[in-house]
């Protein structure tokens, strides 16, 4: 077992923003990254303030108890689990595997969260390749800034930048969108 | 105002028949006009499966279809080698076959059936079918080989649209068949709209060849005679790469979803067969429950599928002639109909050439040739089944490859491979000529240029159909703009860039939207996000 103050789980634009202003003030992060990390200044700051970041590795899924995510697993470490008093998923979309369609749902891969999305397939794209597509918009549900699973609060997970429902880089310049998202959290999280 | 030329047949419909049509007559000296209102093989041609049937499928239930099909198979095989691939193919016997009454005795029955009809079948153990196509599900029981092979029907479509223009055949593409010029009792020509100009025109011969597909109950109606058409939809899935090497077929009654062919970068599964009315020919689309049933029927074939990335969806329509006693449209002989709607309907100097399929289609275009130099009075002898296509006069790409100095490209190999005897044509003068454009295909800037110069490419789509751009892996995704900025400037039009580019994405989503999930959902959003990001087509800031 290894135990952080925060697990932010994905490398990209939102991880590592969220990652490295906590760390910067004092609360130990560790980021668990799948390694395509464009943000090679953000990570290298994170590093210098001396966040921990596991690179190459991804979450494969997390032990919930009483209405909190109390560890998750990741492919390299095997049986050693990571423990954090709060969680950051910072996982993106379907590109990045964030968010998961299939033939008949849309889902988070990870630990099952609930996923706002249109059942009705035919609204999900617009036969005008320019216009704004639907699908773009699904993603977890977000309430209060915290994760739901089956109805209930996760009361210390945070989904951060394009897994979220309603943000998604494809559909413009979303940068700042998804900056505050994770600078919302960051917020948050401070508060406690 | 109306412009009036003189011509001895008119051609409606550029599909593979028109198309072949207007090859036949040409060749026979008559003077030919073509008209089609898209470009060339954008109906049913462009929309199958691109399979070289053996005619082994028709074997058991229609053995006159059999026998038409490998005698074409072979006659292709000689004069559009650089159309076609050799690949061969299997029918496969699963276990649960047994069970529904098509099981090793049916394939008894079957081999008897391919070897009366002329078509050179044996039957291998399973073993033997794994080794020779190790995606085959490994729990068949038993399999046949045939002579099948795969078909670009978009080139065959060209070569033959190319040969007919060389033999002095007019071709009009975009160029939409109004109405009849009617006297009385007979068809004097046809009234067209030219769809970019918007000017309609005139034009005069004694006979008209209707040749327009299922589209061509419409034309009929217009001389007042009818055709009872049944249009059946076929809808096909292509997945992301070439998952089989050879043809895979189900060795029982011809059902939906039961087809696996090659071709070129890709696999494609097919088909479904549902009756369509008229009004929804024009616009296809792909129901989930068919994309469904396709992936069921064609994980059986091939259960790699299940886990490899669909690029794409598409349907298309068969021109089959209606025989009301069946819903499903399979039990209709897709044999030929040729139809003298003079001596049938007494409307005189109107042909008309329907049913039948791409297999069959010189056949077709021979037959309808044949009404039509009855009519003139023509007695010419039909040539086409011994006289090789423009690109497949000499097949071996190492031989076409030999046209290039220096070191062969591999976008100047795949040229070959496409353009075959006719690549010499496409000219590497510079080295930007030589940088490729598409790198799912490996085209060529100097062979976009060469398609715009001969090959009368107006945009994406058409550009498509003559070289394969945009058809493989990525759907565009990293090609389209340096495609569309290479074509806009061939066609003399650099600001013509951003349109091309946004209607070949609208073309491409459409295939894409239903089967968006998954991988293909993937891709969609990254192909969303390669084009939206800032100011969408804003070519010149890229």
């Amino acid at each position: 077992m290894m135990k952080f103050d925060v697990v932010i789980i994905g490398g990209g634009l939102a991880g590592m923003t969220a990652a490295t202003e906590l760390q910067k003030s004092g609360v130990r992060c560790a980021v668990v990254s799948e390694g395509l990390s464009l943000h090679n200044p953000s990570t290298r700051e994170f590093k210098a303030a001396g966040g921990t970041l596991l690179n190459g590795d991804s979450v494969t899924g997390g032990e919930f108890e009483e209405g909190r995510l109390a560890s998750v697993r990741t492919a390299k470490l095997g049986d050693v689990t990571l423990e954090a008093e709060t969680f950051i998923l910072a996982t993106g979309k379907y590109f990045s595997k964030g968010i998961v369609a299939d033939m008949d749902r849309v889902y988070e891969p990870l630990f099952g969260l609930d996923v706002q999305y249109d059942s009705d397939r035919s609204t999900w794209f617009d036969p005008s390749f320019a216009a704004p597509q639907r699908f773009l918009e699904f993603g977890v549900e977000v309430r209060d800034g915290k994760a739901v699973k089956d109805g209930e609060v996760i009361r210390n997970l945070y989904p951060i930048g394009e897994v979220v429902y309603g943000i998604s880089s494809a559909q413009g310049d979303t940068t700042g969108q998804i900056r505050q998202s994770a600078l919302d959290a960051v917020q948050a999280i401070r508060r406690i | 105002m109306p412009i009036t030329n003189d011509f001895d047949v008119i051609i409606i419909g550029g599909g593979i028949t028109g198309a072949g049509t207007a090859r036949d007559c040409a060749m026979r000296g008559l003077k030919v006009l073509l008209i089609e209102r898209h470009d060339i093989a954008t109906g049913a041609t462009g929309r199958n499966h691109g399979l070289l049937h053996s005619g082994a499928r028709y074997a058991v239930k229609d053995s006159e279809s059999a026998e038409e099909c490998i005698r074409e198979n072979k006659i292709l095989r000689s004069i559009a080698s650089n159309c076609i691939e050799d690949t061969g193919g299997l029918f496969i016997t699963l276990p649960e076959d047994e069970e529904s009454g098509y099981g090793l005795d049916y394939q008894k029955k079957f081999l008897e059936a391919c070897n009366k009809a002329g078509i050179e079948s044996r039957a291998i153990s399973p073993s033997e079918a794994r080794q020779m196509e190790p995606s085959v599900n490994p729990s068949l029981i038993g399999a046949v080989v045939v002579p099948d092979g795969s078909v670009d029907p978009f080139r065959l479509c060209a070569a033959n649209v190319t040969d007919a223009a060389l033999h002095g055949a007019k071709i009009l593409v975009y160029t939409e068949f109004l109405d009849f010029i009617r006297q009385n009792d007979t068809i004097l020509g046809v009234k067209v709209l030219d769809t970019r100009t918007g000017q309609t025109a005139e034009y005069r011969a004694p006979v008209t060849v209707n040749a327009a597909g299922i589209w061509g109950h419409g034309v009929a109606e217009k001389a007042g005679v009818h055709i009872g058409m049944y249009p059946a939809k076929g809808a096909l899935l292509v997945f992301g790469h070439r998952v089989n090497n050879v043809v895979i077929n189900r060795c029982r009654k011809s059902a939906d979803g039961d087809i696996l062919v090659p071709g070129d970068s890709v696999t494609v599964i097919g088909t479904t067969s549902t009756k369509v009315p008229f009004e929804e020919c024009d616009h296809m689309e792909v129901t989930p429950d068919e994309v469904r049933l396709l992936l069921r029927e064609g994980c059986a074939l091939c259960p790699a599928l299940a886990s490899t990335r669909i690029l794409r969806a598409y349907a298309g329509v068969r021109p089959l002639v209606a025989d009301d006693s069946d819903p499903t449209g399979r039990s209709i002989s897709r044999g030929i109909v040729c139809l003298d709607h003079e001596t049938r309907d007494g409307v005189k100097g109107f042909v008309s050439i329907t049913g039948g399929k791409l297999m069959t289609y010189r056949l077709m275009a021979e037959l309808a040739t044949d009404a039509v130099c009855r009519k003139l009075g023509v007695k010419q002898a039909c040539t086409t089944a011994d006289t090789p296509l423009p690109g497949s006069l000499d097949g071996r790409i190492e031989t076409v490859s030999k046209r290039f100095e220096g070191k062969v490209s591999l976008g100047q190999k795949s040229a070959a491979g496409r353009q075959g005897d006719l690549v010499g044509k496409i000219l590497f003068e510079t080295e930007a000529d030589k940088q490729l454009v598409c790198e799912c295909e490996n085209v060529t800037l100097a062979e976009i240029k060469y398609a715009v110069r001969e090959l009368g490419v107006r945009n994406l789509q058409d550009l498509r159909r003559r070289t394969r751009v945009g058809m493989g892996t990525c759907q565009g995704t990293l090609c389209i703009r340096k495609a569309a900025k290479a074509l806009a400037e061939a066609l003399g039009d650099p600001s013509a860039a951003d349109k091309l580019a946004a209607d070949y994405l609208d073309e491409r989503w459409k295939g894409m939207r239903a089967v968006g999930w998954g991988d293909t959902l993937r891709e969609m959003e990254f192909m969303q996000r390669v084009y939206k990001f800032e100011k969408p087509y804003s070519y010149d800031e890229v």
